[in-house]
């Protein structure tokens, strides 16, 4: 694959941005009430492609939404008529701007589920029809650990673009896959000069070096993979989770969470099925319907929380079911710090 | 107010007379001066335990949690902490014997940026009303004011309202932070927890939003002490205080200068129903 590299400055990175814009049915995050959140915009002004990390809520909701409509039904007499529902309006061609990479890489562990026993075709049709734009970060946030991860900063295979802010003052914008190329020839360019791979590749590492030296949290996930997957019995697990409230928000906000439950919205005879978010820190996860729950107790839920991430997935699918964006951390009502979690039970 | 050092002197005290199994408190996060609640349940992690205007959050909330259900319990708590206490002791919650409680003479706390926080500035009890142990001099007259976001918010057209309201349920995620950070928000099942929830769908649609937040603060109205612990959890940071404090208003001006959990045995205005209420608020 030949690979596109620009280079331009600032000004040129805001002129590419509303060439996107005008061209593109374009997603990017947009502040309200202190918060930024993934929409549509019209214009460069709604939004800030380079929203504050600690400050901005995952894309996942783009290619699994809080709530998705699966099907309506209406019943008669003879029976019940189900029926596909409206238009996924998150399936159309479009583009998605200032995704940080934590959350661009997310999709590429979330791609493995959603390909496995069951192929989710909605997810498959909506990243299959997006262009993901990210930004490589300056320097980490207070819970940032992406870099200690899987993270591999040049296979970043599910981002389309890459952009770098580089030391030199410069921007230097990469293709990172044939969806990438072609888009980045699709016009939205024309103000900026063309480089060699060679030419951008010292700066790239350079900024590469600063900002993984940004880092407060560092660790060595294979030792914690190790560890936590003998550890399943530590009282720990109960010391960690004491000042959990058992809500939902670390999994509503991770970007690599997954799991659903289904509920209908019914009128009369007619109703709607929605796939909606739920999360395993809740008590009525895993509650049966003849009322027994096999994780009545917080740490219960809290360890099945660590385990998934980082034992489960990683020995079913070879990575971990986490890409330390720290998004649960910054928003616990108490601030539970998954790396705090994983680090104490395996010491 | 610093009352790290007569906290932790309490503590140690009552774990070496056996008098509690646990102390919720507040320790440091570790990774900033930010603070959180913390269970103690053994002597040895007493020097844990801090106290200052970075003890934000409403620890009452902890007596439902599984560390301290029929457990003895040892709790901090400052003004708006102890009216929502007297409220759980009013609504048999829990069991005044059980506990020990520190009250606090409180200043105010502040927030992640070091301002203190608006209720503090609103604060109409700031002193504990329910205590074993006092810290600090109770001696703060206020009065009531009338929020200023509720002053902008009254003065605002219907349909202004309606548009501001419609953007926070749009961005409400229904992760139900919020209830399960009130301390007052103890039901088992609760009517707005999606997997419970027969009044709606369990969807995170507007309308769901819409009808979660309205139920949900309505089952607060007269009983919410305006702690902003919900506020303060949730990951959308919407403006949670307006419900809460718009009902606070109607009701401090409707029902006898009614304000939640002051006095012990006081129940929430909505049990309070006599044929002489006042109806010309609603609506
Ligand atoms: S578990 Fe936390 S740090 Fe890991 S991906 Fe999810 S939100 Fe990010
Ligand atoms: S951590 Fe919990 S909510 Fe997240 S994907 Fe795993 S089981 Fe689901
Ligand atoms: S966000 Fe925090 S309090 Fe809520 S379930 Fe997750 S860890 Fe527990
Ligand atoms: S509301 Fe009052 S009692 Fe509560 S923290 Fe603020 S000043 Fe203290
Ligand atoms: S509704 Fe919010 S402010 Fe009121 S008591 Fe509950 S947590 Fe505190
Ligand atoms: S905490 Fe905020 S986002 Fe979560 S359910 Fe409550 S209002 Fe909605």
């Amino acid at each position: 694959m030949s690979v596109e590299t620009i280079v331009t400055d600032k000004a040129g990175l805001q002129k590419f941005y509303e060439a996107i814009i005008a061209k593109n049915e374009t997603y990017a995050p947009v502040e309200k009430f202190g918060k930024y959140d993934f929409k549509l915009v019209k214009n460069l002004s709604e939004c800030d492609p380079e929203s504050p990390i600690a400050k901005t809520m995952s894309a996942k909701p783009l290619f699994f939404p809080r709530s998705a409509k699966i099907m309506k039904y209406v019943a008669t007499s003879a029976g019940t008529d189900v029926s596909e529902t409206d238009e996924d309006p998150l399936a159309g061609k479009r583009v998605i701007v200032g995704m940080k990479h934590c959350d661009a890489r997310a999709l590429q562990v979330l791609d493995k589920v959603y390909n496995w026993d069951f192929i989710d075709t909605d997810y498959q049709k909506r990243r299959l029809n997006t262009v993901v734009i990210s930004t490589r970060c300056d320097k980490a946030e207070t819970h940032c650990f992406c870099t200690s991860l899987d993270y591999d900063v040049e296979n970043l295979d599910a981002m389309d673009v890459l952009i770098v802010n580089g030391n030199d003052g410069k921007v230097y914008i990469k293709s990172k896959s044939e969806k990438g190329i072609e888009f980045l020839n699709s016009g939205v360019t024309s103000h900026t000069s063309r480089v060699t791979e060679e030419a951008a590749g010292e700066e790239l590492k350079k900024q590469y070096t600063a900002f993984s030296a940004s880092f407060r949290l560092k660790m060595d996930y294979k030792s914690i993979n190790e560890k936590l997957s003998k550890i399943f019995d530590t009282p720990e697990f109960e010391n960690v989770s004491s000042n959990c409230v058992s809500c939902n928000t670390c999994a509503f906000v991770c970007p690599t969470c997954h799991c659903f439950k289904i509920s209908d919205e019914k009128v009369k005879d007619t109703g709607v099925r929605y796939k909606s978010y739920d999360s395993c820190n809740n008590g009525y996860f895993t509650l049966m319907a003849g009322g027994h729950n096999p994780r009545p107790a917080k740490y219960r839920r809290w360890r099945q929380r660590a385990m998934h991430k980082f034992v489960y997935y990683k020995e079913r699918f070879g990575e971990n079911l986490c890409v330390g964006c720290g998004k649960c951390t910054t928003s616990c009502p108490v601030n539970i710090s998954i790396f705090e979690v994983i680090n104490q039970v395996s010491k | 107010m610093d009352y790290t050092k007569q906290i932790q002197e309490i503590a140690t005290r009552l774990f070496a007379e056996d008098k509690i199994d646990v102390f919720v408190g507040y320790r440091l996060t570790g990774f900033d001066d930010n603070q959180v609640p913390a269970l103690i349940r053994e002597s040895k992690d007493v020097p844990l335990l801090v106290f200052n205007q970075k003890s934000v959050f409403n620890l009452s909330n902890y007596l439902k949690n599984d560390h301290t259900r029929n457990k003895r319990v040892g709790l901090v708590v400052k003004g708006c902490d102890s009216r929502s206490l007297n409220l759980l002791l009013t609504e048999s919650q829990v069991k005044r014997e059980k506990l020990y409680v520190v009250g606090i003479a409180c200043e105010g706390v502040v927030d992640d940026a070091g301002q203190k926080m608006q209720n503090c500035l609103e604060c109409m009890v700031p002193a504990a009303v329910v205590y074993d142990e006092l810290l600090g001099e109770a001696n703060m007259e206020r009065r009531f004011i009338i929020n200023a976001d509720i002053q902008d918010m009254a003065a605002k057209e219907l349909v202004q309202r309606r548009e501001y309201f419609e953007e926070v349920f749009e961005n409400c995620i229904r992760c139900n932070a919020c209830r399960h950070s009130c301390p007052l928000c103890y039901c088992a099942k609760c009517c707005i927890d999606q997997e419970t929830a027969t009044l709606y769908n369990g969807a995170n649609t507007t309308s769901s939003a819409f009808h979660a937040l309205m139920t949900w603060s309505l089952h607060l109205a007269g009983r919410c002490v305006d702690c902003r612990n919900c506020e303060k959890a949730c990951p959308s940071h919407l403006p949670l205080h307006l419900f809460h404090k718009w009902n606070e208003r109607v009701i401090y001006e409707n029902f006898q200068e009614h304000l939640a959990g002051v006095h012990e045995g006081d129940r929430g205005a909505f049990y309070k129903y006599s044929m002489q209420d006042p109806d010309d608020f609603i609506m």
